[in-house]
């Protein structure tokens, strides 16, 4: 099936869960990464019982400093 | 033709582009709808530039009248706020 | 006020503009804006901000300028190295705009006076490079009901948001909880492009500009990501503040802020 992962069209496993594909996709620290579903957040305990459907949206949003140092 | 009264009049004809324009629109934001502003401006591309950009703005261009001295009063109609 | 003819011609550029026009620049010669963090988004948002005209300009900042600055911070120069950043970001806004009314904060941000300080402007920057500090920005900017634009830059990558109260979601919508410490690298310890800092620095002061003149829309819910290595600009979709959020939902549970545990490695000079 395919999925929209950040903008891009991936053909990704029938079944897979939201879990399995931040491994796919060698998310860093996936624990501290925002992840919604067609403009839904999915909070991190419900992420392995998620399984995606053909046509959905994904996105991930990660934490990001930068900027002046420490005040 | 008949005179046009004017609420009030800028004078842009020590200005070059784009400031001649700017000026009159400063001038004519501070009218209300409907008011009409005379605008003094040299022949050239003042005289084709200021009431074309007017225009584009939304406002009426009312009559363009040369002054025989080189230099031309603009009639505009303010439109919308 | 009406606009003197120096003015007019500063601000024509301005002027021009039909969703800006004089009306729009009196607005931003009115405008308060607050900067935290004089580094690398803060300098190009005091820089552009200051050229608009905005009439009165806050930077915040305790540090100094340091070498390791000046790759991104083009604020400062090389003849400032040592001086307090809020001092040298001054210098730089006012040789471009002497009109601009620069009010100086040489001092750590915290949960003890940001309220205070914030309180007297209309648009907050958040320029900070650390969680703890951008966490107690939004919470005191929804405490406050001050609109801001949070903004983060790493590496080849830069986002912001702009939270304006009651139209979307919140920084804390979006990302809860503070990591913990070093679960996340910064751009101290993993680097950034100077020119990631400017390109998401002038789109915060586009927000700014946006906001203080009501021209277009701001990124009010959604997040505005840049990948500079693959030159991909994407908004991305926030859904609206579930009611639940800590801080801004129906029954928040914070409702005084905390000074969150200062990351690692800050290197105080």
């Amino acid at each position: 099936m395919f999925i929209t992962v950040t903008g891009e069209k991936k053909e990704v496993k029938d079944g897979i869960t939201i879990g399995e594909l931040l491994a796919q996709e060698k998310v860093q620290t996936p624990e501290y990464v925002t992840v919604s579903v067609n403009d839904e957040f999915v909070e991190g305990e419900g992420r392995d019982a998620t399984v995606l459907k053909d046509g959905d949206s994904v996105e991930f949003l990660y934490f990001m400093g930068g900027g002046a140092a420490w005040l | 033709m008949a005179e046009i009264k004017a609420d009030e009049t800028v004078d842009v004809t020590h200005l070059v582009c784009p400031n001649t324009f700017v000026k009159a629109k400063v001038v004519l934001d501070e009218l209300d709808e409907g008011q009409i502003l005379a605008v003094r401006l040299n022949d050239g591309e003042p005289a084709q530039n200021v009431p074309r950009s007017l225009k584009e703005e939304g406002h009426q261009i009312l009559s363009l009248d040369e002054n025989g001295d080189g230099t031309y009063t603009l009639y505009v109609k303010k439109v919308g706020d | 006020m009406a606009l003197t003819d120096e003015q007019i011609e500063r601000y024509s550029r301005h002027i021009l503009l039909k969703e800006v026009g004089s009306k729009g620049q009196k607005k931003l010669l009115e405008a308060k804006v607050v900067i935290i963090g004089a580094g690398g988004l803060g300098c190009p948002v005091g820089l552009y901000l200051a050229a608009a005209g905005v009439g009165t300009i806050g930077v915040a900042d305790a540090d100094v300028v340091d070498l390791s600055n000046l790759q991104r911070q083009v604020a400062h120069t090389t003849a400032d190295l040592g001086k307090p950043k809020v001092e040298s970001l001054k210098e730089s806004i006012q040789a471009i705009n002497p009109d601009v009314k620069v009010n100086t904060y040489q001092e750590f941000i915290d949960s003890s006076n940001i309220r205070q300080i914030i309180r007297d402007y209309d648009f907050v920057i958040d320029g900070t490079d650390n969680f703890a500090a951008k966490f107690l920005i939004n919470d005191a900017c929804v405490m406050e009901k001050k609109p801001f634009c949070h903004a983060g830059i790493l590496r080849f990558n830069g986002q912001l948001m702009t939270y304006i109260p009651g139209q979307g979601p919140c920084y804390r919508c979006v990302f809860k909880e503070m990591p913990p410490k070093d679960a996340i690298p910064t751009c101290r310890q993993a680097g950034v492009i100077g020119a990631m800092a400017g390109v998401i620095g002038c789109l915060q002061a586009m927000e700014a500009v946006k906001f203080i003149t009501g021209a277009g829309k701001l990124l009010v819910g959604e997040l505005q990501t840049y990948d500079g290595l693959n030159n991909v600009f994407r908004k991305v979709k926030l859904p609206p503040c579930n009611g639940k959020c800590a801080v801004c939902g129906d029954n928040p549970t914070i409702t005084e802020l905390v000074d969150y545990e200062q990351p690692t490695c800050e290197l105080k000079h």
